[in-house]
């Protein structure tokens, strides 16, 4: 893995930018909105390493961001300092992730899908039975709640997510995981374990996720048990990596960014059909930009060069052939 | 007579096809002979309108195929017996026989052909409710034959016939696709890895190298050739 | 209340289950399409009975016909603007695609049946609604026993369109080998859509009983999930094993409850689910399309 200095340098400066913004940005309202944008490009980069990169499309991930949300805050409301709380609410959904992980990934195809579904809802089902009710922080805590540390928190876990999943995808770890997206039985041919690989995607991604979880605890004063566990959660990272395209790591970087920003622009303009339209948008997108906005250039390009458009026509049709 | 002229074909921007152009004559046995890989199936693909040339033209006697969807050309009375049979494996003998006739034409003679079908194959007969995945190759071979003439075409193509099967059942076929040819007047067009078997059966034959046709003749003459002897016949 | 009890109260939920689930049965099982919008439609079907009886004094039952109408029209529409562009998909990328946007059909129809009919839950209440007669000392509502009929009229008739009609047929070979169909002279995409409508179509048959119960906008994804678990349970692309796939996670529910409480059943049948998975992925009643 060679280290250009462009490569070096241009992600260091975003980050003095990123760590250097609170300076800048008065007003609660535009932190909060910044850690609800880290927060989603977490989210959607660990769900990114196992879908996009390995090709288990995991539809449960609000299991394991909810199950590290009920820990981390279980722990530190109850007392324990945040830190070890948050890194037993990751341990927690890496535990989840091992236990669902190793009988789940034996699946293929739709029926994974439709198992981690169910283990989302039985989460919340669950959850929604045994936790009725609101969470509150002690009044300590809300005394001394700051957003400044949770800014800086959102911001540190988004980046160790980005910089691991990078690493992990240049490597030979990453190519044996896009090899078994690309064919699994070709895969295993070649040589390569594939449930090792599935559950260490698996894993890694669960971690991240579960300290996006940890830091939602630490983030909200108060909400419902529940919260964490609604289904939004497992749509949210696919749509979002979906967008920004399935994949690559600028993908739930640049998805999150237009999600975020699209949501918040149609909550504050549309108010009661915010969602109707946002549904709306949602579709468009999924039926036009299959490959997401990294596709777009692409798009772009074929839109362009029409005059071809009988022939084009053809060679694609022969290409689902 | 159905006519090849000058098409291209495309799979996204890699060419299959280059400058293909070949005749099938009416009431004859042609043949495609060639390589794995060579581009055979994709002209049987072309014909048939599973896929798209992006240049030139196929004709059957007056009508265009190249710009027709799939279930049109059937309807023109072009069959084809596909590579690796292509049964519907969940479906028995029987329902694949009758999915054949699907085309409104063949469904009015649906008992007449399939009468005649049991005819030919009377192995078919005798498996009637079995499942099409669980026959022999050879019997795949033929159902899918069969299933193939319940749409009571005027040209057969038949797609890589010898794959997996052994060389007596292959002769089996062979002669009943030679009675087929004489009988009912069914043009055939046979695409063939086995270059031997295919110049026996066939009247007229071309040659197919990386998606050009690179020779052509009458069939026996192909044999006797030297060149073709050494490419393709080795030491049968 | 005794055991027995229960478990009628189970044969006629697993009936509603099957009939709804029938639906996504064909469309997911045989068409690879995932969609998560199938238990909104079974509310819309409720929604349109209950609008029926309401301005028009329909029957619920009797209006069945119109209501399957609607949602026939409705299905060919959702059909050609969302799903037909993914016809030729690998089935992962379908799965994938389909799930994504049928997710934001949801958001869109939930909110649509909130503007309409207000998020208050509605019921429909005819003459005979509450009647119960007398089976071997148990009772079994008039709506149950109905709904039992619905249930095996439906499914086995679909059952047996797919396997003796020509276009049943073909709807099923297309499933088998979408190029192949093709040869046979088959017009896949025409196929394809009406298949759709079908699907859509049968959910009519479950709202219309639905409707009878409870129907608000948010249930959709409740039937969804259930369907979901039978049509894994009943293997995917098995029609009839839908309604025995049905009863069966009725009556276990039903009978679950008896023992651990009503607030669970949702979690029983959940985890049915991810036992099945675990260890027969291809489902308890898979004879014909093992895939």
């Amino acid at each position: 893995m060679s280290l250009k200095p462009k490569k070096v340098v241009v992600p260091a400066l975003i980050m003095a930018v990123l760590f250097a913004l609170p300076v800048f940005l008065k007003g609660d309202y535009y932190l909060t909105m910044v850690c609800s944008l880290f927060l989603y490009v977490t989210i959607s980069q660990g769900w990114n390493l196992l879908g996009g990169y390995t090709g288990q499309i995991n539809v449960g991930q609000s299991a394991f961001f909810g199950i590290s949300a009920l820990v981390t805050r279980l722990l530190w409301a109850g007392g324990i300092p945040f830190i070890p709380a948050l890194l037993c609410g990751a341990l927690a959904s890496v535990v989840l992730s091992l236990v669902i992980g190793i009988p789940a990934l034996r699946l293929r195809g739709h029926y994974f899908a439709i198992g981690t579904l169910a283990v989302a809802w039985i989460a919340f089902l669950a959850v929604e039975n045994l936790f009725p009710g609101v969470t509150f922080l002690p009044g300590k805590y809300v005394a001394t709640y700051s957003l400044l540390p949770r800014y800086y928190l959102f911001l540190v876990i988004m980046l160790s997510t980005i910089i691991v999943v990078s690493l992990v995808v240049h490597s030979r770890m990453g190519l044996a995981m896009e090899s078994i997206r690309e064919d699994e039985d070709a895969a295993q041919a070649s040589g390569v374990n594939i449930t090792k690989y599935k559950v260490i995607a698996f894993v890694i991604s669960s971690f991240f996720v579960g300290l996006a979880g940890g830091a939602y605890a630490y983030f909200h004063v108060s909400y419902y048990w529940y919260l964490p566990f609604i289904l939004m959660w497992c749509f949210e990272p696919i749509l979002i990596t979906f967008i920004g395209g399935v994949g690559t790591i600028w993908g739930p970087i640049i998805g999150a960014f237009c999600y975020v920003a699209l949501k918040e622009v149609f909550a504050l303009t549309l108010g009661e059909v915010n969602v109707l339209i946002f549904g709306a948008v949602f579709i468009f997108i999924i039926l036009f930009f299959p490959k997401g906005i990294i596709g777009v250039p692409e798009k772009l390009r074929e839109y362009l060069f029409r005059k071809e458009k009988g022939s084009r026509a053809a060679r694609q049709k022969n290409m689902n052939v | 007579m159905l006519s090849i002229r000058n098409i291209d074909v495309y799979y996204g921007d890699l060419q299959a096809l280059w400058d293909v152009s070949l005749d099938i004559e009416d009431l004859k046995i042609t043949s495609l002979i060639g390589s794995n890989g060579a581009g055979k199936s994709t002209l049987q693909l072309a014909i048939t309108g599973l896929v798209t040339p992006k240049n030139g033209t196929i004709h059957a006697g007056e009508n265009r195929l190249d710009n027709q969807p799939a279930h049109k050309i059937v309807d023109l009375g072009i069959s084809m017996v596909p590579e690796g049979r292509r049964l519907f494996p969940d479906m028995t003998v029987l329902d694949n026989l009758e999915m054949g006739a699907f085309s409104r034409k063949a469904r009015g003679k649906l008992g007449e052909t399939m009468e005649w079908v049991y005819g030919i194959f009377p192995r078919l007969k005798e498996r009637i409710h079995q499942r099409a995945g669980a026959l022999s190759g050879g019997e795949q071979q033929m159902l899918a034959i069969g299933r193939a003439l319940m749409s009571r075409p005027s040209f057969l193509l038949i797609d890589e016939l010898s794959l997996g099967l052994a060389p007596l059942v292959v002769r089996h076929i062979c002669r009943i696709l030679e009675e087929i040819n004489h009988s009912r007047g069914i043009t055939l067009f046979v695409v063939e890895q086995n270059v031997r078997m295919a110049l026996e059966l066939a009247d007229y034959g071309y040659i197919m190298e990386n998606g050009r046709i690179v020779g052509q003749g009458e069939s026996r003459g192909l044999l006797n050739s030297e060149d073709i002897k050494a490419a393709y016949l080795g030491t049968h | 209340m005794e055991i027995g009890q229960f478990v009628i109260y189970g044969v006629i939920n697993g009936s509603i289950y099957a009939l709804v689930a029938v639906g996504l049965a064909l469309i997911m099982g045989i068409m690879g399409i995932f969609n998560l919008a199938h238990g909104a439609m079974a509310m819309i079907g409720a929604y349109i009975s209950f609008w029926l009886f309401q301005d028009a004094g329909i029957d619920p039952f009797l209006s069945i016909p119109i209501s399957m109408g609607i949602l026939f029209i409705i299905g060919l529409a959702m059909y050609k603007g969302l799903f037909a562009s993914m016809k030729a998909f690998s089935p992962g990328q379908k799965i994938r695609n389909s799930m994504l946007v049928s997710f934001g059909l949801v958001l869109i129809i939930e909110n649509v049946a909130v503007l309409i009919w207000t998020a208050n839950e509605q019921r429909v209440s005819t003459a005979y609604s509450g009647l119960t007669f007398d089976l071997a000392g148990l009772r079994m509502p008039y709506i149950g026993l109905v709904t039992i009929i619905l249930a095996v009229l439906v499914i086995f008739g679909l059952h047996l369109f797919l396997k003796k009609t020509f276009f049943g047929r073909s709807i099923w070979a297309i499933s088998q080998d979408y190029q192949c169909a093709k040869l046979m002279g088959i017009h896949v995409d025409r196929t394809m859509l009406i298949a759709f409508g079908i699907g859509m179509s049968l959910t009519a048959v479950a709202g219309a009983i639905i409707s009878q119960y409870s129907v608000s906008p948010s249930i959709g994804l409740d039937w969804v999930n259930k369907s979901l678990i039978i049509v894994v349970l009943a293997g995917v692309g098995s029609i009839g094993g839908v309604f025995y796939a049905g009863l069966l996670l009725g009556v276990l529910e039903s009978v679950s409850a008896y023992f651990v409480g009503v607030h669970y059943t949702g979690v029983v049948s959940l985890v049915i689910l991810l036992v099945i998975l675990v260890f027969r992925p291809q489902g308890i009643f898979a004879r014909e399309a093992g895939r």
